[in-house]
């Protein structure tokens, strides 16, 4: 018996549940057009989970890639539910480099 | 230089857990009239693949298991709980054909059928009189 997925299932529901916090409070203050950059960052936490030895950092390194990637296709609806009021709303959200060209472009929502 | 593939393991694994979950528990939830069974069967599922990773050889199919067993079990608790809030409050569409959501829209007021959250973001928040009307209540 090994309890390395177990260990690393309960692991990756801690990072599931933090992917909430992020893309509630991310997107509050940030906006949601920032979903590029995180889901690049997520793909490149993916890519570079192959590279890691370590048995346990690789899976949590391609979980929370898999998790970032996940948010970054939340970061609409999300936006959505503050305009909604079911989350609070804040006016004055910190632009991502090359916003212009991210509005023109398809928010992804699963 | 070897790779290591237990973390696209865990990220396939992750993702589709995730994925999965949230539009399966949505379309269940608000197709089934009685939700414990689903419930239990994601249950009894996420139990089988956790007991599948203590038995599994390769650390890649343990991870996998271990993960999508997981997920499952949160699965449950969505199905059983967790979108049945939401529909109480308006947070997602209830199905009026569905019995037990035709007793939550009878019941509550909040409970809608349209879903609030088809719409692009527009940068401004709604106001009362907004969500009334975008709710069909007015």
């Amino acid at each position: 018996m090994d309890w390395f997925g177990i260990l690393v299932g309960v692991s990756t529901l801690c990072i599931i549940g933090m992917g909430f916090g992020w893309v509630i409070r991310g997107e509050r203050y940030f906006g949601y057009l920032w979903w590029p950059y995180t889901m690049g960052i997520g793909i490149l936490l993916m890519v570079l989970s192959v590279f890691v030895a370590n048995e346990y950092a690789s899976a949590l390194l391609g979980a929370a890639g898999a998790s970032l990637l996940w948010g970054s296709t939340e970061l609409k609806e999300q936006a959505v539910r503050g305009e909604l009021g079911w989350y609070p709303f804040h006016a004055r959200k910190i632009e991502p480099p090359f916003a212009k060209i991210i509005k023109k472009w398809k928010a992804p929502s699963l | 230089m070897e790779y290591n593939f237990i973390g696209l393991a865990s990220a396939a694994a992750t993702f589709l857990g995730v994925w999965l979950g949230h539009v399966s528990v949505r379309k269940i939830e608000r197709e089934v009239e009685h939700v414990w069974i689903p419930a239990t069967i994601a249950l009894a599922l996420g139990i089988t693949l956790e007991f599948a990773s203590l038995q599994a050889e390769s650390l890649v199919v343990a991870a996998f298991c271990g993960i999508l067993g997981i997920t499952l079990l949160w699965d449950a608790l969505e199905l059983g709980v967790r979108q049945p809030r939401r529909i109480i409050k308006g947070h997602a569409p209830a199905n009026p054909k569905n019995p037990r959501h035709a007793r939550m829209l009878a019941a509550y007021p909040e409970a809608t059928t349209v879903d609030l959250l088809e719409r692009d973001p527009r940068g401004v928040p709604y106001s009362e009189e907004e969500l009334f009307v975008l709710k069909g209540k007015k």
